[in-house]
């Protein structure tokens, strides 16, 4: 069943990193222009969901993320393991919005991704760092694992030291736009 | 046969000593940390033992205690599994002192082996070709000068008691000699409390094969074929198959006489790991010996028929090998994917959580040796080596298929896994048709990490992102979902904010992990230091 988009819920979806505009009607989705009929289904006692797409039926495995309509969708079949998110118009304006806002606020501070000890740092307050400069070395699983800045930035505060210990999510260095 | 064997160790490699106990009518005795108290291994045996706290070192690796919970059970034989202290010739003796017996080679055998340079003088005196190099640890920079000199660069710097690439340098001239001699030597004191160092000439892309031992104690050593294990990233195997497309049947038989007599050279008796490279000429030098059983052993238990660890067992308690070598031979093919609580596609950054759902695969030709379960903690403590997918199949061919076809019934939620990286490995025409080596996957790690779903799988993701939000946004009604009649039927994810892992709640473990790429700084992974 393809023909005309109907009217409906307008999202935009970017995966990963491409932009592409799904159409949810009451007879299914629009994407690509046709309308397919779609359902999601949730699997008792499991995080497993079943997409059918037509006739076609997908496994997949959503987690959401920080952000509203952001997931990471596992395909086992398919070996795909994706970041995908999803926007409707008004939550579009919101979004931009909030972001206009954010780029006043600075550089986002770095944070622990996993619990662990941190081992070296490798950086003092008031230092300026560019994108991939080594920040933090942190030990988890038996590993070393080098924390690198994601922006450019002057280091404003580090509240860790070598031999502490820090839970995920723990702030580790607080930078300032140069 | 032993009546009650202790097993010193956790995760998979428990299990598969427990599983093989069982066939063998022995008891067995678990032990576990206390973030282990209700592990797997530990609901497997029949009986279990506290031995400390969560760190492997106030656990794991005390000897002393591992041996009273042998006392005290009344076990007679302690086997050792790999990693934590199955290589330490103290512990080994310390178990045979206790009256106790180690199902592993004796200590002596593990102290000959045990430095890569006492390994090295013992395959040199027994005419084991072994990489041109010292036996003896660099004094300074001028000798190393001199010695490199005599076989050309480039050459490769290691830590005599190295492991996990720490304290290894390539040197590709005289002028980075002396600057990596000193970061060498750093770096092993600091891994290993050792600095001593040594020069061997280096070898270009070669291929890491394997050839596996068994002996008993009545005079019998076996070789047991090939493993090829040259998928590896930073000395980390992750890929392993027997046999090799590399080895010949005349290869083969070089390879593993070779093989018998650096074991029997060292006094070797049970299953052991005569590790060599194996050159684009063919020509092949051994590395070292490992003194346990190894990781990736099923693979050469699935084309020999030979089961290793109750193998181990059986010679431990005096048994003779049954096998003569002429009716040794692989048949068929196998295939090991290690699957490991780390992200990839992120610099292998390591994965923690909650395993909230498991779906090992199965069907024909397919082993899931696991330590996992739903529920289980994948914490910092130990390995991330989750379980291992094993395939057999007729052929190469068939095995590859075999392995896409079950790593695509896998599913693992509560962490990110290697599993897509496998796959994409699995999918790659270069592995397919055998040409790989030990710099292989390094080299295309980052193409095969990047490359794109399919058109097909980016649609599907991209439909259920659409339906998925839809069914997650209150309807102006103020009714949940408020889509199409199916869409998102029944998928309310728990948004309450909580935090943490739901155990066991489809709904909301699909919740709250944050483990975006985008979410955090950019991570690279350094020196690796585990088995």
């Amino acid at each position: 069943m393809t023909g005309p988009a109907a009217a409906g819920t307008v999202y935009l979806v970017e995966i990963e990193g491409r932009p592409t505009t799904v159409t949810v009607t009451a007879d299914g989705v629009s994407i690509d222009g046709q309308l397919i009929p779609a359902t999601i289904d949730t699997v008792s006692d499991s995080p497993i969901r079943l997409l059918r797409l037509g006739d076609a039926v997908f496994e997949l495995v959503p987690r959401r993320g920080e952000r509203k309509g952001s997931y990471t969708i596992v395909l086992p079949a398919a070996g795909a393991r994706v970041g995908v998110e999803a926007l409707d118009e008004r939550s579009r304006a919101v979004r931009t919005l909030r972001a206009a806002t954010a780029l006043a606020t600075g550089p986002e501070p770095v944070r622990a991704p996993m619990p662990g000890l941190v081992t070296r740092v490798l950086v003092s307050v008031g230092d300026a760092v560019r994108p991939g400069d080594g920040l933090i070395v942190m030990e988890a699983m038996k590993m070393e694992n080098e924390l690198r800045a994601k922006s450019a930035g002057r280091v404003r505060s580090l509240p860790v030291a070598p031999g502490t210990a820090v839970e995920k999510g723990a702030l580790l260095v607080e930078l300032a736009s140069d | 046969m032993f009546t009650k064997v202790l097993i010193a160790n956790r995760g998979e490699i428990a299990l598969r000593v427990i599983r093989a106990c069982r066939e063998l009518g022995v008891r067995t005795v678990a032990v576990y940390s206390d973030v282990d108290a209700t592990a797997p291994h530990v609901r497997a045996a029949d009986e279990a033992v506290a031995i400390g706290g969560p760190r492997a070192t106030e656990s794991y690796l005390r000897g002393d205690a591992l041996i009273a919970a042998a006392r005290r059970t009344g076990a007679e034989a302690i086997h050792p599994g790999y990693g934590f202290l199955s290589e330490r010739a103290p512990f080994a003796r310390a178990v045979r002192d206790a009256g106790l017996v180690w199902i592993g080679p004796p200590a002596e055998a593990i102290e000959a082996l045990g430095s890569k340079t006492a390994a090295r003088t013992l395959a040199g005196g027994a005419g084991v070709p072994i990489v041109p190099g010292t036996t003896e640890p660099l004094r300074d920079a001028e000798e190393a000068g001199r010695i490199a000199a005599g076989f050309g660069y480039p050459v490769l710097l290691k830590a005599a008691a190295g492991g996990g690439g720490k304290g290894m340098r390539v040197v590709r001239s005289r002028a980075e000699l002396a600057g990596a001699l000193d970061a060498a030597r750093r770096e092993a004191l600091g891994a290993f409390g050792d600095d001593a160092v040594y020069v061997e000439k280096f070898i270009e892309g070669p291929r890491h094969v394997e050839i596996q031992v068994l002996g008993d104690t009545h005079g019998t050593m076996l070789s047991l074929g090939e493993r090829e294990c040259s998928v590896q990233r930073r000395h980390q195997k992750i890929i392993e198959e027997a046999p090799s497309v590399a080895v010949s049947p005349e290869r083969r038989r070089a390879m593993g006489e070779t093989a018998v007599r650096a074991a029997r050279a060292a006094g070797y008796v049970n299953a052991g790991t005569c590790e060599f490279l194996l050159d684009r000429d063919g020509r092949f030098y051994f590395l070292e010996m490992n003194t346990r059983i190894q990781v990736e052993h099923p693979v050469t238990e699935l084309v020999t028929g030979i089961d290793l660890v109750a193998w181990q067992l059986r010679i431990a308690a005096g048994e003779r090998l049954p096998f003569r070598q002429e009716e040794i031979a692989p048949r068929g093919w196998a295939l090991e994917c290690r699957i490991t609580s780390e992200d990839p596609a992120n610099g292998f950054l390591p994965s923690t959580g909650r395993i909230a759902f498991l779906r090992a695969p199965s069907g024909a030709g397919v082993r899931w040796d696991g330590g996992i379960e739903p529920g289980s903690e994948v914490g910092l403590y130990y390995d991330p080596l989750l379980a291992k997918l094993i395939v057999w199949a007729p052929t190469r061919g068939e095995a590859v298929a075999r392995m896409r076809r079950a790593l695509g019934e896998l599913v693992i939620d509560g962490v990110t896994t290697s599993r897509e990286l496998l796959l994409q490995i699995l999918a790659d025409e270069e592995f397919r048709s055998g040409s790989i080596d030990i710099h292989w996957l390094e080299r295309r790690l980052a193409s095969l990490v990047e490359r794109p779903p399919s058109p097909e799988a980016l649609r599907a993701a991209a439909v259920a992102a659409a339906l998925l939000t839809r069914a997650d946004t209150p309807s102006p009604r103020g009714a949940p979902g408020g889509g199409p009649p199916g869409a998102g039927d029944g998928h309310r994810p728990g948004g309450t904010g909580a935090a943490g892992v739901g155990p066991g709640s489809g709904a909301s473990a699909n919740g709250d992990r944050i483990d975006g790429p985008s979410r955090w700084t950019s991570v690279a992974r350094r020196e690796a230091v585990r088995e």
